[in-house]
């Protein structure tokens, strides 16, 4: 259940929190959000997909970790087993804040009812015994400030695909080591042959939004998908 | 199964394969000692045999980071032996009043080495900084990480790793149990309770067998007295002689107690000394308890005052005590060591060996040095025992000058008035080489230069904490201190903001380790 409070040294002055990977903590996803600011980084670990909302019909960018709804490849009893975790994972259970005019500073929200809330008394304190944030928190709040920036920027992004055109559906099928059979459906990805056939102004004008660099690293992404059926494979060998 | 391997002859008869060893006494250094060569030399026929019914001394409470690696070798894992021995977690040693007795009067000498790099550099940028920072806190997190109670490692490590550098408190008795179940259960070695009544020796002057009450004489290659004070081996047959240190170490009685502590209460990471007028008080605490001790010499403080001493301070220092019910144990002791702690094929471990005050716990550490050269140099043949015994000797009495000298530091450096203060002082109490190498600290930091063996026990780091510590000059007339020197200093500061958000309470620690295990028990039931 969970339970928004507004992060402050009053009343979360002896708050830890637990950092540890593990799924009793909510790490068993398959998939997270993830913003263009950060497919540099996520690519080299994860495929990047997009998704559609069903009623709004806005996309979203994902990071994969796994095929099936709860099953995360990349988590190994207590460990996450790559050098990155995508922004939207590693700022729990810390949120945004938005204030109701939009010109305040959003504040940092924690989420009392999340699973990496302690109570036993291990973990990583978020305010000193002076009240001041501690190391973890100012990276906390800088991820969350990113995160924040780089959520806002995502619209434009998905935006300019649609203009050009440059989304399709896509489903993966892989018969996996012990022959049975995984499959990916409802996701889209970037039309590579339209992308290639844009003309000059068109790139120019994706160059200098900002955007070209976001689209290669999802397509370079999708070589994570072999890496992934890998893990799979592994895993099923392994027991 | 072991013991049918007899001593194996070459084909002139002569003795050439050291294979039966024989363990005399059970306590902390018996089993810690059969652990070890059975851990690193599997081959061997090891028998411990114990007088039943013999208390363990039970004063050697503290350890040194040393005994992680000990442990991970012998094959215990780091949550039982925490579990099992009561244990908690110790990374360093604080010394209250020693300076100059007033009430800020403090530092502390950590496990964690000082920064890295030239320490006429560091010393440079600590005193660039700010003035009132001590220097262990200036050197290593670990001071800020001391200063919250906060233990050195999180659960998820992996066992015998930390963030910081760090030893054990433990229930001594506990510990020589876990010990010893390991050693029979585990390891292979033999178990006899019997008292030694006699020492069959050689023609050529070693210990061929012993001889024990209502059972078979128990022959051996190589023998390893960890009897204690009692010395039955290496102070008996062997005749190896005395040599007594106090002179220079002038303390020889201690009272202790154990103080229940309450539930939930902070437990402390590290030993705390504490001086008084004529010695001082061990306080270590344990998740259940509170061994406390106070350690005089008995030419400057009467029993009476010395109890005096200790209930003042357990009134103060553990609320809700009351001193009067307090039954302090006494103990006398002899400050001093063997001349020879291998002689033949004999070999003492432990109080045996020799004995000096606790004020760096080096009693356990000595046992496992001297298990750790033993196994790592042992000898093949009994002619090849000849040429380790001899350097065994000459390292071992190295090491306890060495010893020696670094604890009248902690005396010499001292700005109190007391009388025994003043007599520590003199300078013919004091050993020729602690005082040169105070004249040439004056001009430059302890360094590798001053101790340069393998294993130093107290090596320029220990040196350092204690003289800095205590406010000893520094060097004057060197450079400026280099950026990179100002950049590590201040890098240690934001290393313990981050250390002391990390890691857990001690109490916390030992609260979440018990509540796994018993969720782990409930789980476990059919």
């Amino acid at each position: 259940m969970s339970q928004h409070e507004i992060l402050n040294p009053a009343d979360h002055g002896t708050l830890r929190v637990r950092t540890e990977a593990s799924a009793a903590l909510g790490d068993n996803v398959m998939a997270c959000l993830t913003v263009p600011a950060e497919f540099r980084a996520v690519q080299a670990h994860y495929p990047i997909v997009f998704r559609r909302d069903g009623e709004t019909g806005k996309l979203a960018a994902l990071a994969l970790f796994g095929f099936d709804s709860g099953e995360n490849l990349f988590l190994a009893g207590d460990s996450w087993d790559a050098l990155y975790k995508p922004l939207a994972l590693a700022v729990q259970p810390f949120l945004i804040g938005r204030p109701a005019n939009d010109d305040d500073v959003p504040q940092v929200h924690v989420d009392r009812g999340h699973a990496r809330i302690s109570t036993s008394g291990e973990g990583v304190r978020v305010f000193d015994d002076s009240g001041q944030p501690t190391p973890y928190l100012e990276a906390i709040a800088s991820k969350l400030g990113d995160l924040d920036f780089a959520w806002r920027a995502s619209d434009g992004f998905f935006a300019t695909l649609e203009r050009y055109d440059l989304i399709e559906p896509f489903s993966l099928d892989v018969t996996l080591d012990n022959g049975s059979q995984q499959s990916l459906v409802g996701f889209q990805t970037i039309n590579e042959d339209r992308l290639a056939a844009l003309d000059g102004a068109a790139l120019q004008s994706l160059q200098a939004q900002g955007h070209l660099t976001a689209i290669f690293m999802v397509l370079a992404s999708l070589s994570q998908f072999a890496a992934l059926v890998a893990r799979m494979n592994a895993r099923m060998a392994g027991g | 199964m072991f013991r049918l391997i007899g001593r194996t002859y070459g084909i002139f008869g002569m003795k050439t394969s050291v294979q039966r060893i024989v363990i005399v006494g059970g306590g902390t250094a018996g089993w810690l000692s059969a652990c070890g060569l059975a851990a690193k030399l599997p081959g061997l026929a090891i028998t411990l045999v114990e007088a039943p019914n013999i208390p363990t001394i039970g004063v050697g409470e503290g350890t040194w980071p040393t005994m992680r690696e000990s442990l991970a070798t012998i094959g215990i894992a780091e949550s039982e032996f925490l579990r099992e021995c009561d244990a908690a977690f110790k990374q360093g040693s604080r010394f209250d009043g020693w300076t100059d007795g007033a009430v800020d009067d403090s530092y502390l000498h950590p496990f964690t080495a000082p920064l890295p790099g030239d320490m006429r550099d560091m010393l440079a940028a600590w005193q660039a900084g700010d003035q009132s920072t001590p220097f262990s806190a200036a050197m290593t997190p670990q001071h800020a990480v001391c200063a919250h109670n906060l233990a050195p490692r999180q659960r998820t490590m992996p066992d015998y790793a930390g963030a910081l550098n760090y030893g054990y408190h433990l229930d001594a008795g506990k510990f020589a149990a876990l010990l010893a179940r390991h050693a029979t259960g585990r390891l292979g070695v033999t178990r006899i309770a019997a008292e030694v009544t006699g020492v069959k020796v050689d023609h050529d002057g070693d210990i061929a067998a012993l001889h024990l009450r209502d059972h078979p004489t128990l022959a051996g290659d190589l023998f390893i007295d960890c009897s204690g004070q009692a010395a039955l081996l290496i102070g008996g047959s062997c005749g190896a002689g005395w040599i007594d240190r106090s002179d220079i170490s002038f303390n020889d009685r201690a009272l202790a107690v154990q103080v229940p502590v309450a539930p939930g209460s902070p437990v402390a990471s590290q030993t705390i000394g504490t001086a008084h007028e004529a010695g001082w008080l061990w306080d270590i605490g344990l998740p259940t308890r509170r061994g406390i001790g106070c350690v005089y010499s008995s030419r400057f403080l009467s029993n009476d005052r010395a109890a005096q001493i200790l209930a003042d301070y357990v009134a103060a220092k553990v609320p809700g005590t009351d001193p009067a019910l307090l039954r302090p144990r006494q103990l006398t002791f002899a400050t001093g060591h063997r001349d020879r702690f291998w002689v033949g094929n004999c070999l003492a471990v432990g109080l045996s060996a020799g004995f000096i005050e606790p004020l760096e716990a080096s009693a356990i550490v000595l046992i496992e040095l001297s298990i750790k050269t033993l196994t790592e140099n042992f000898p093949r043949s009994r002619a090849a025992m000849t040429i380790h015994a001899a350097r065994f000797n000459a390292l071992f009495r190295y090491r306890w000058d060495n010893i020696v000298e670094f604890l009248k530091l902690h005396y010499v450096l001292s700005r109190r008035e007391e009388p025994y203060w003043q007599a520590q002082r003199s300078p013919a109490t004091i050993p020729d080489r602690l005082a040169e190498n105070l004249a040439l600290w004056r001009d430059q930091p302890p360094s590798a230069w001053d101790f340069p063996r393998v294993d130093e026990m107290f090596p320029a780091a220990s040196q350092q904490f204690v003289l800095y510590g205590m406010g000893f000059p520094l060097p004057v007339g060197g450079p400026p201190p280099t950026a990179t020197a100002i950049a590590r200093v201040r890098d240690v500061a934001g290393k313990a903001r981050a250390l002391a958000a990390a890691l857990p309470a001690n109490r916390d620690y030992f609260a979440a380790m018990a509540a796994q295990r018993s969720a782990q028990k409930d789980h476990a039931v059919p």
